[in-house]
């Protein structure tokens, strides 16, 4: 309980202390979730090179993080359909804050800040009805929940902010209810999209695919500064199917979908579990864990090749093109070819890989 | 002699338990045998390429590429091979598609081997020849009509993907297995990797004789789907999923490292009811063709069951941990 001369106290302390930053959380590049050896969930930051900068125990499975754009604090997700979020200290290990989803909501396990870090923005299912919801969180308030905006679609899953605090969200169209687990109540009428909103959660623009590829659930987002947006899908038909995983689009413009060679793209076994731009921005690319593969394609849909990497997942931008990340304990990096960063066995990284800017 | 001395020392190492046995005793014997079946079609075929000439030998190939159709690594994922060997399920009626296009144009692209190599997958193969030769509108061609021809080059083309995929296996990839772990090793990076990427090539495997051979046919209790059932034109859908069982069967007898009695009673049980069913599972629209084919799948996760527990276990291995999430 904070009692006024405590909270006077904290305020006085705040004020005299130097804000803290990322580097006083050792300058992390990184951040990933993992299951250890002895079957623990924690939070990592990762050097450039992959080595563990920290380490900070998770009570259960994550899903991604959202990380703020200064302080060294990360928002964990759990995975869908989750009702809690925790705000790590990733200068401390501690746990700031925690996260609960609304009365009728769940968290579908992504975020981002905008307001210059002062706004989380959550995706979340309003399960009653199935409409998509997006919080907003203040962190000046203690991430109290300010407001939320309406996502355009059912089953927000992912969440980018591109320059100018335009959100972009990617509606993966399916309906769920806890109750149900993750049953999926509405295939044969599900209708992903990409939407974008701005802050106050005026619609900017709605994407949708063509009416045959409407099981094409759109889930996961990378976007370059340039304002490009490549959204990664997962097919709710036969995974044999060989249909597009990755999407290009930007605002104004018609998607583009880019595919490999049908043998190349059936072995992706329909699902995508993370997409990214290169660092050099040139670059884009898709992971399959189910496929065992990564596929890079150029900006404007060209296929360049593929990796092989066993339960491949977790993608994010390096220098030389990506880093990857695996459910056998590695971290690779990627270009035209892949060279292990680092292997821990017995670690089992999480769906997602963070890149932090701010190091 | 250097792979020689590399498999004597890792031989003795717990995580490459079973790697060896599995090259040597299951993997090695299989591609090698696949090899021979495909070149004895390649040879029928350049003899006398009509139907009636090459069903005989193309239902051997075929036997020889259940042996190996579950190795879903290293040599069978290069160019595609794995689809390009067996494209199914097809579950957009491709082959249909490509095989009547190459048929309707004559395409010339027959004439050489290097050129029907970039043919779509979905044109070559067991499954395109499958229709050449097993498909009443088609199969009655003659020795000079263009389906000959076609006939001719998928043969070909199998044995030349069946010698590289054994080339490989036995100058490169068994090494890399063997190297698990070791500096420059960029496929498997730690040694248990070698002994995960057999094992899942196993729990794989028997998914997709479970989820697919027999579930695709089966579809759902209101719409059963006989019609799906692989390569049933040729007469082979209760086959492949017996030949399939004891391809796995033999990777899981080489992958244990101790006695497995209930793998080994598990295969035992799902092998003598599959001798039971109707051989292009037709009779899964009725009600005791059905019963019975979900009485096998369940006896096929019964081995699932018992393979986690006798060898993922004592491998230190499961399924991937992303794969089998999602999200």
């Amino acid at each position: 309980m904070t009692t006024r001369r405590g909270f006077l106290a904290s305020a006085l302390a705040a004020a005299a202390i130097p804000r803290l930053s990322w580097a006083d959380a050792g300058a992390p590049a990184y951040l990933g979730a993992a299951r250890e050896a002895d079957g623990a969930f924690a939070l990592f930051g990762l050097s450039a090179t992959g080595d563990d900068l920290f380490r900070i125990p998770l009570p259960d499975r994550g899903h991604a993080a959202a990380a703020h754009p200064d302080a060294p604090e990360a928002v964990a997700f759990a995975r869908r359909p989750g009702t809690f979020a925790l705000v790590i200290d990733c200068a401390t290990g501690q746990v700031r804050h925690r996260l609960e989803a609304p009365e009728g909501r769940h968290f579908y396990g992504h975020g981002a800040f905008i307001d210059g870090g002062e706004t989380l923005c959550t995706t979340e299912n309003d399960f009653g009805t199935g409409d998509g919801r997006i919080g907003l969180w203040s962190r000046s308030a203690g991430y109290r929940r300010i407001g939320e905006i309406a996502s355009h679609g059912t089953g927000p899953h992912d969440i980018k902010v591109l320059p100018g605090d335009v959100l972009v969200v990617a509606n993966g169209g399916i309906r769920t209810h806890p109750d149900k687990g993750r049953e999926k109540l509405n295939l044969d009428t599900m209708r992903p999209s990409l939407v974008y909103l701005d802050a106050e959660g005026a619609l900017l623009d709605k994407v949708e695919l063509e009416r045959d590829l409407h099981k094409n659930s759109i889930r996961h987002l990378a976007v370059r500064p340039d304002g490009l947006v490549a959204f990664a899908t997962q097919w709710q038909g036969a995974p044999s199917d060989g249909v597009p995983l990755l999407g290009l689009h930007r605002r104004g413009a018609a998607a583009k979908l880019a595919e490999a060679d049908l043998a190349e793209q059936i072995a992706m076994q329909g699902y995508a579990g993370s997409v990214a731009f290169a660092g050099d921005g040139q670059s884009v690319a898709i992971t399959s864990p189910r496929g065992g593969r990564l596929h890079r394609f150029a900006p404007d849909g060209a296929f360049l090749g593929t990796v092989r990497r066993r339960d491949v997942c977790g993608l994010a931008p390096a220098p030389g093109g990506f880093l990857a990340s695996d459910g056998l304990g590695a971290l690779v990096e990627v270009s035209d070819r892949l060279s292990p960063l680092a292997s821990r066995a017995g670690r089992a990284w999480d769906n997602h890989l963070i890149r932090l800017d701010t190091a | 002699m250097r792979h020689l001395a590399a498999a004597l020392i890792f031989a003795a190492s717990p995580a490459f338990a079973g790697v060896e046995e599995a090259i040597d005793d299951h993997i090695l014997p299989a591609t090698a045998a696949f090899e021979a079946a495909t070149e004895d079609l390649a040879r029928t075929a350049q003899a006398d390429c009509r139907a009636e000439t090459l069903r005989s030998a193309y239902q051997d190939a075929f036997d020889a590429w259940m042996g190996i159709s579950h190795l879903r690594l290293g040599p069978l994922e290069e160019d595609g091979r794995a689809l390009a060997i067996g494209f199914w399920p097809d579950t957009r009626g491709m082959v249909q598609r490509t095989v009547a296009g190459l048929l309707a144009d004559a395409d010339p692209v027959v004439e050489s081997p290097e050129a029907f190599a970039e043919v779509s997958v979905a044109g070559r193969g067991l499954f395109a020849l499958e229709r050449l030769l097993y498909d009443d509108a088609v199969s009655g061609y003659g020795a000079d009509d263009y389906a000959c021809a076609l006939a001719t080059a998928i043969a070909r083309d199998l044995h030349r993907m069946a010698e590289d995929i054994d080339t490989e296996w036995r100058e490169d990839f068994a090494a890399t297995l063997r190297t698990a772990g070791k500096p420059g090793n960029d496929t498997f990076l730690t040694d248990k990797e070698a002994a995960q990427a057999l094992y899942t090539a196993l729990t794989t495997g028997l998914e997709f004789t479970k989820d697919q051979r027999l579930g695709r046919p089966m579809g759902t209790f209101d719409r059963p789907r006989p019609e799906r059932a692989e390569a049933r034109r040729a007469g082979r859908s209760l086959h492949n999923v017996e030949l399939s069982l004891e391809a796995l069967r033999d990777l899981a007898r080489a992958l244990a490292t101790g006695p497995t009695p209930d793998t080994e009673a598990a295969f035992a049980a799902a092998l003598e009811l599959a001798a039971e069913l109707d051989p292009v599972l037709a009779d899964v629209a009725q009600v005791q063709g059905r019963f019975e084919a979900e009485i096998l799948q369940q006896r096929i996760e019964a081995i699932q069951h018992a393979v986690a527990n006798e060898i993922g276990v004592t491998l230190g291995v499961s399924a991937g941990f992303n794969a089998t999430d999602g999200d």
